[in-house]
């Protein structure tokens, strides 16, 4: 059997290690559900509401409520009104206690609902109007008081890019993703290879299978997963994005504030990423021989640290930081998309930035078969931190 | 295959584990590495499946007119002595990624695996979780994954430890199976008796070394025992009477009427079948040979009292 051939049935037994096909299709098939809900609610094919009946005990001269509201003024006793919403002939009754500036109003119904607040925000307005008015003051200077300073930035850099909200929620998604993928390859790869280890798989496979192709085989397997909970969570992400956007806040659909222009090379720097990472955590997890009493655990988190960075470099992506580490191997996947998320890069050094990446990920690839080999045969004892350098640097392997 | 080992030596910091050490493995043969715990046996068998180099000496392995210094993997069924599988998953799921490691095609290995699962009583738990299984059901599951490929030598660290004598004896016949076959068996083990029947030729190291070499009939004429009778009288006889009569033999009182007599050599056998009247009418003669258990204590024994001598 060929070395590539090897190398995909590892892969393939170490990503279905931890598939589970019936978790995956329940899974899958609510957010299904979610998203045809969605689809359903912004069609209004599952809920077409009612207008709300409101009763107001004052005359509310100029009020034009929207749609969702039906409004009408009688003139009965407070407690009447309240008789006709306990018996649900009306959904709510608008008590004003003065006409005079503050009004104070009352709005009783039978429990809470979200459109309550649409009322309040509508009747608001119409006080607010209602104020101006009566101290003679136009719609200009209106809403002078209400936004006395329009504040507006002007970058001289002409990289960054002008949606700034825009560039800094998809930085931020990005990095958040790249975590999930560091937190799952360190959570996975630790469990299955302490599990290895204490189930004394190692020598058989090594009777079978080099320990290259093995810990290629390993590593794939282990990044597979990592981009397939990447990919769930930018999902789920998104249906949650468009629950809040369709069905709380009752929007269009609109995806606008990401950027998915950087998608493409995100993808390839995830994968060069987490090859490192995984690759770096299958070397220290070989080396553990009690997870329970490993101090070694700890270390396995040092492929955070470019994530972390990231998130508190990222308010100055032109920064001379930030142009270092976007181009340093072992940095780079983190750093270069989320300066591309930022400001605008120009192709050379992104393609600089994943050169440098990928020799990275060779070269610690390299050193971690070596620590592999030599960690997954030792029971019993763990080797220190200068042996396992010597292993790493070791030209045979 | 042939397996040549050239005065090889493996060293642990401080500890010599194997220590020049010579012998060789033919086609088709089964061989037996003996010794007690720490004789460097293991050691040994990771040298040849190349998990470790020897520090001084050569091993060389013929294979198809190739030499290598290790058995290369495709022809080679390891079971290991720090045994283990994937529990979580079946039995099936486990011999199947070890057959596809290992090249053999899905429709090949199904065939093989339904057949030795059958071989060992386990076809009906084929779907179980390994971890469902006792420790012995466990190792039957793992010798099973070490032939699925056929290979051309099959090396086996301890194959009967934790096995009932009724598996033993399956696993002696699985292990007749692959010898008819033309698989050379390589099997380090404790159990004699086992080895006895199976073994065509065994090696029983010590402190790293070789002790004895060859065909249990070589190792009876090494160790140097002689030929015993077990004589049974027809009335009550007297060790020490007998003993003082036959000054030349080596005397034990079995029983009332039964005596053992040892000689150091077999010619001498007929001076002592010519004394026996002497001690009274004889009911019957049986040959009494040293066992392989009673060659190996014995050749330990005697090594370590000429390492204690020479340390002295």
């Amino acid at each position: 059997m060929s070395r590539l051939n090897q190398t995909l049935t590892v892969a393939k037994w170490e990503f279905m290690q931890f598939f589970k096909w019936k978790q995956e299709l329940i899974g899958k098939s609510i957010m299904l559900l979610v998203a045809l809900g969605m689809y359903l609610w912004h069609n209004q094919v599952l809920y077409q509401p009612e207008p709300q009946q409101i009763v107001s005990n004052i005359e509310l001269q100029g009020l034009q409520l929207d749609d969702d509201f039906v409004l009408r003024t009688e003139s009965k006793s407070n407690d009447a009104l309240i008789a006709e919403v306990k018996a649900g002939n009306i959904d709510g009754a608008l008590i004003f206690a003065s006409q005079a500036l503050p009004q104070k109003v009352t709005l009783y119904s039978q429990g809470k609902m979200s459109w309550q607040n649409d009322l309040q925000v509508q009747l608001n307005d119409y006080a607010r109007s209602n104020a101006a008015a009566s101290l003679n003051l136009g719609p200009t200077q209106l809403a002078l008081l209400e936004q006395p300073l329009q504040f507006e930035t002007n970058y001289l850099d002409e990289a960054v890019k002008d949606a700034m909200q825009q560039s800094s929620i998809t930085a931020n998604g990005l990095l958040f993703l790249m975590a999930i993928g560091v937190f799952m390859t360190f959570g996975q790869v630790f469990v299955a290879i302490t599990g290895e280890k204490q189930q004394r798989v190692t020598e058989q496979l090594y009777s079978c299978i080099d320990a290259k192709t093995w810990i290629e085989g390993k590593i794939i397997g282990q990044m597979l997963h990592a981009v397939k909970a990447m990919t769930t969570t930018a999902i789920t992400a998104l249906l949650g994005f468009a629950f809040v956007q369709v069905i709380l806040k009752g929007r269009a659909l609109d995806f606008s504030i990401f950027d998915f222009t950087v998608l493409p090379w995100f993808i390839v720097f995830v994968l060069v990423g987490i090859y490192m990472c995984t690759a770096f955590i299958a070397a220290i997890a070989a080396a553990i021989d009690d997870p329970n009493h490993s101090g070694k655990s700890a270390f396995m988190m040092i492929p955070l640290i470019p994530i972390v960075a990231g998130f508190m470099m990222m308010d100055s992506p032109s920064s001379l930081a930030v142009t270092v580490l976007s181009y340093f191997p072992l940095t780079a996947f983190v750093f270069m998309p989320m300066k591309m998320a930022l400001i605008d890069v120009a192709f050379w050094q992104v393609a600089i930035a994943f050169i440098s990446s990928l020799l990275g990920c060779i070269v610690i690839r390299n050193m971690a078969a070596r620590m592999f080999k030599m960690g997954m045969t030792m029971y019993g004892k763990e080797p220190d931190f200068k042996t396992m350098m010597k292993w790493a640097i070791a030209v045979k392997s | 295959m042939h397996i040549k080992v050239d005065n090889i030596s493996k060293h642990y910091k401080e500890v010599t584990a194997v220590n020049g050490l010579s012998f060789e493995v033919q086609q088709g043969e089964v061989f037996a590495l003996l010794g007690p715990n720490g004789a460097g046996k293991s050691s040994l068998v990771r040298m040849l499946v190349g998990f470790t180099q020897a520090d001084e000496g050569k091993i060389t392995i013929t294979v198809n007119g190739e030499q290598y210094t290790s058995i290369p993997a495709s022809e080679l069924g390891y079971l290991p002595e720090d045994r283990g599988l994937y529990l979580e998953k079946s039995l099936d799921q486990n011999l199947k990624y070890f057959a596809t490691l290992r090249g053999v095609d899905k429709k090949t290995a199904k065939e093989r695996i339904d057949y030795w699962l059958e071989r060992f009583d386990l076809l009906e738990r084929k779907d179980d979780q390994l971890k469902s299984l006792s420790k012995g059901n466990q190792q039957k599951v793992q010798l099973i994954s070490a032939v699925l490929h056929k290979p051309q030598l099959v090396l086996l660290d301890e194959p009967f430890s934790g096995l009932d004598p009724v598996n033993q004896e399956k696993v002696v016949s699985f292990l007749k199976e692959l010898k008819a076959q033309n698989m050379t068996v390589i099997l380090s083990a404790h159990q004699m008796s086992m080895v006895e029947k199976l073994a065509d030729r065994m090696l029983l190291m010590n402190h790293g070394q070789s002790v004895l070499y060859g065909t249990l009939a070589d190792i009876q004429s090494q160790v140097g025992v002689g030929s015993a009778l077990k004589v049974t009288f027809t009335h009550a006889v007297n060790g020490i009477e007998a003993s003082n009569k036959l000054t030349q033999f080596e005397v034990e009182q079995l029983n009332d009427t039964t005596l053992a007599i040892r000689a150091e050599r077999a010619d001498q056998l007929n001076q002592l079948l010519a004394h026996l009247p002497e001690l009274g009418d004889i009911a019957f003669i049986d040959s009494q040979r040293m066992d392989l258990h009673q060659l190996y204590l014995h050749a330990i024994e005697a090594d370590q009292a000429v390492q204690k001598g020479e340390a002295a």
